[in-house]
């Protein structure tokens, strides 16, 4: 596990230590090929807060992580473009990544293994629920956040208490558990991977979230 | 029941069992002349055998006594541990086999499942949309029942959501797909 992130840590060494920062450091336009620089560095030249990555990194790699002193370590408007950059990550990237491996698997696949099939259908609702989520931060919480209005109301979301991320988990044990027949293993492999990196990445930006998004929308909620 | 094989000192005995059998159970069973026949067999589900080839060969039944079948004429008294089967007239051998076997594939079909009969009727009305205390009330048993029902079947399928159980139970014939 990586230590606690700072200014002087060194960018080439926080990708080693947990690659799937990677994505992270996407959405803020830093690209690998980035030699020994360290966080302030490469924030310097890409004209980036580097307290809102730092709190970035630290949420995201860190569990019991709780960022401090939200408010004035950065603005709204940075958290917003943030998510909004992980919402379309999910929206163009993993979902029509993970549906494409689906559907080579299902074309490899024997014909009378209507399991796979079954196992699509359900991807489709839990994208769906997610593609609902994104359109619901998009056109309400993201602008009530930027306008500092009122602490909007989360949608529900599906079947009594059940969540994405638990729908996300039970494809997952599918997969692992029930998956039957015949079918092409490297592919079953590839897309059990792409499933659990959505998952994963979901998680930690819930953290992001959760610990940052929320009470500074609180927060300005109750200044305003 | 796949391995089933018959030890009898009686060849066309044997031969009309391995008969009806197939014919009627659709078993295809395989007939051993000795004990050593029935060692190189192997893994055995069922196997049939009279009470003079089992007194015989002891050695040979006692491990396999819980998947021992003894067809005999007139009713023995055992300790359980070994089955035995008496009939007086074919139609009733037919009748007792089919009991048997039907018995021996419900409870195999359960051993196979990762979930118990009782929670197949749980899941299949958890995924028609009944609330607990619908299925409660269906199934005459109490709520907290139903909720252990399902906290055991969501641990044993990993699967916590109405629709992904839903699609588990197309995925095993315990519904009809959409």
């Amino acid at each position: 596990m990586l230590n606690l992130i700072n200014h002087d840590t060194r960018v080439c060494d926080i990708v080693i230590g947990e690659p799937s920062t990677v994505t992270v450091l996407n959405r803020f336009g830093i690209k690998l090929g980035v030699g020994d620089k360290t966080v302030r560095r490469v924030c310097a030249d890409h004209g980036i807060n580097p307290d809102f990555l730092v709190t970035i990194l630290n949420t995201f790699i860190h569990k019991d992580y709780f960022p401090e002193k939200i408010l004035d370590g950065f603005s709204a408007s940075e958290i917003v473009s943030y998510l909004s950059k992980t919402n379309a990550y999910y929206e163009h990237f993993q979902l029509p990544n993970i549906e494409r491996h689906f559907q080579l698997l299902i074309s490899r696949s024997v014909p009378q293994n209507n399991n796979l099939g079954l196992m699509l259908q359900f991807f489709h609702e839990v994208k769906q629920e997610l593609m609902n989520r994104i359109a619901d931060d998009r056109d309400k919480w993201f602008p009530e956040l930027l306008s500092g209005s009122e602490r909007h109301a989360q949608a529900a979301c599906g079947d009594e208490d059940a969540t994405i991320e638990d729908k996300i988990d039970d494809l997952i044990s599918m997969m692992v558990m029930h998956l039957q027949g015949d079918y092409d293993a490297n592919l079953g492999m590839a897309v059990l991977f792409s499933v659990v990196s959505l998952k994963n990445d979901i998680l930690q930006n819930n953290r992001i979230r959760n610990r940052i998004m929320r009470p500074m929308h609180r927060a300005m909620s109750q200044q305003s | 029941m796949k391995r089933v094989v018959i030890f009898l000192s009686d060849q066309l005995q044997a031969r009309g069992l391995q008969h009806l059998l197939l014919n009627g159970f659709n078993i295809k069973a395989h007939i051993v002349a000795d004990a050593s026949g029935v060692g190189q067999v192997g893994e055995i589900d069922a196997l049939f055998t009279d009470a003079i080839t089992l007194a015989a060969n002891l050695r040979c039944f006692l491990p396999r006594q819980s998947r021992t079948i003894v067809l005999t004429p007139r009713p023995i008294e055992g300790d359980g541990s070994i089955a035995f089967l008496a009939y007086s007239s074919t139609d009733e051998l037919i009748a007792k086999l089919s009991d048997m076997i039907s018995s021996r594939r419900r409870e195999q079909d359960a051993e196979g499942s990762m979930l118990s009969q009782r929670e197949v009727e749980v899941l299949r009305l958890v995924v028609s949309g009944c609330i607990n205390k619908e299925i409660a009330d269906r199934l005459g048993i109490s709520i907290n029942t139903v909720l252990t029902h399902r906290k055991n079947i969501t641990a044993k399928l990993g699967i916590k959501s109405v629709s992904g159980l839903s699609f588990y139970a197309m995925m095993n014939g315990i519904v009809a797909p959409q």
